[in-house]
């Protein structure tokens, strides 16, 4: 009986000490949001009298004040924001209707990270002198990781802080 | 194994649904094939969240969960899969695996088995509760998920490619596909490899709030088996090791052995307490 799990050899197992992956540039993004749309910059940025509307209204944080918004001719927006939680960074792409409806939310750029340490020395000792089927190349990438059970929760704040913010301040220009 | 080849090139999205992140990567014969594919998997990804929310007020899990007593409900045929499934479970584990909880019934009224047992599925996609009970798919419906954006991409014509539902992943196509598992008590760092051929793997832990043990909780409330590290479980589809690892996270290894091997599925479980260790159970077959 063959065992399907492969040891990580333990010098390689502090290899990384994150996982990063980007997914869609803004022009990507864009596309698969807006495939047939034409989008124009429309640079804003918010008053601090916006900024305390928001959050008040919104219940969440605003950290960034110049807004990554591109007006979709024939009505619609399509918006870049960031969230930041306590070991995750996330990139996405909003995409709204004229009226304010989530029409699609894309994830652009991912990246976790953690003090470089591993925790429970002892427990890695047992590792020592394991069998290892097939060791890891220390350049190898980490493509596909099991037990990733981060929540998206930022993000949906994120997309609730962004339909505040169309509603104050995209829906009065548009 | 890491790239598709220059005729297909691979294509990578990630959305935020199911209260996770759930990434899809294929291997496409063009960027708008594999686009419109990854759209159509993540449709049924976000179907399954529709159906199967309990905090949806709209969702075939919440009209169960307010039915009266004797009533019959019909639901859609992906919650009927997914409750057929469970109760099959719930009968080869005893109970261990079990969708239902009923917060109003005293410890000592009922037992968890007649809890699960009040659940009855009928003919053309209908169920009948005999008592009013709570159900939550949160131990299943993860992994049917994956399943599902699975089909929805080689009915797109993909051939190959990987779901992953915040470690709820399943690999489709003929390439392996190495997976990492995260270290138990570093969930930056990875530890254990598996290479993956057309089945599954899933996680179950508690990495990211080490004080709080209780992301996985038994709906009987009895003690976990596992009190910390991590189980995964690989399987021929999502659903089951989806499923199959909480199973082994109440009972452990060795008393799921038996409902492990009946599905073709292995289990490893990282750190358990004092001292600290692996174990492994591989599928027989």
């Amino acid at each position: 009986m063959r065992s399907p799990w492969i040891i990580t050899p333990l010098a390689l197992a502090a290899s990384t000490s994150g996982y990063a992956m980007t997914y869609l540039t803004v022009e990507q993004a864009q596309s698969v949001i807006f495939p047939q749309g034409k989008l124009n910059r429309a640079p804003i940025k918010l008053s601090s009298t916006q900024r305390d509307a928001i959050a008040k209204a919104s219940g969440i944080r605003v950290r960034m004040t110049d807004l990554r918004v591109w007006r979709v001719e024939g009505g619609g927006w399509f918006i870049v924001d960031e969230v930041l939680g306590k070991h995750e960074f996330i990139t996405y792409a909003v995409g709204l209707t004229a009226k304010g409806i989530v029409t699609a939310v894309e994830i652009m750029d991912y990246r976790e990270s953690y003090g470089s340490e591993v925790r429970g020395e002892k427990w890695r000792a047992q590792f020592v002198g394991k069998t290892v089927a097939a060791p890891l190349k220390l350049d190898q990438d980490i493509k596909n990781l099991s037990g990733a059970t981060l929540s998206s929760r930022h993000i949906t704040d994120g997309v609730k802080r962004l339909l505040v913010t169309h509603d104050l301040v995209l829906k009065p220009i548009s | 194994m890491t790239s598709c080849s220059s005729q297909s090139p691979e294509l990578v999205r990630a959305r935020p649904l199911l209260g996770t992140v759930v990434e899809i990567r294929v291997c496409a014969r063009s960027l708008a094939s594999g686009t419109a594919a990854i759209n159509h998997a993540f449709a049924a990804v976000a179907r399954v969240h529709a159906l199967m929310s309990p905090h949806d007020p709209a969702s075939d899990v919440s009209r169960i969960n307010r039915a009266t007593a004797a009533s019959v409900i019909c639901v859609d045929p992906w919650t009927f899969a997914v409750l057929a499934t469970s109760q099959d479970l719930a009968t080869r584990t005893n109970g261990v695996f079990d969708i239902s909880t009923r917060p109003s019934a005293g410890r000592n009224t009922a037992s968890p088995r007649e809890s699960w047992g009040q659940l009855d599925l009928l003919p053309r996609n209908r169920v009948r509760c005999s008592l009013p009970l709570k159900i939550d798919l949160g131990g299943i419906a993860k992994g049917f998920a994956v399943d599902r954006a699975v089909a929805a991409l080689q009915r797109a014509g993909i051939v190959s490619g990987v779901v992953n539902a915040g470690g709820d992943l399943r690999v489709f196509g003929p390439r392996a596909e190495r997976i990492h598992l995260r270290h138990p008590f570093s969930p930056g760092h990875c530890l254990i490899a598996a290479e993956l051929v057309d089945e599954a793997l899933a996680t179950s832990a508690n990495y990211f709030d080490p004080a709080r043990q209780g992301r996985l909780v038994r709906p009987d409330g009895r003690r976990l088996w596992l009190q910390r590290g991590s189980v995964s479980v690989m399987a021929p589809n999502a659903m089951l090791a989806d499923a199959l690892c909480k199973v082994v996270a109440a009972i452990g290894i060795r008393r799921a052995a038996p409902v492990l091997r009946e599905h073709h599925a292995s289990a490893l479980v990282l750190g358990r307490g004092q001292p600290d260790r692996i174990e492994q159970l591989a599928d027989a077959a």
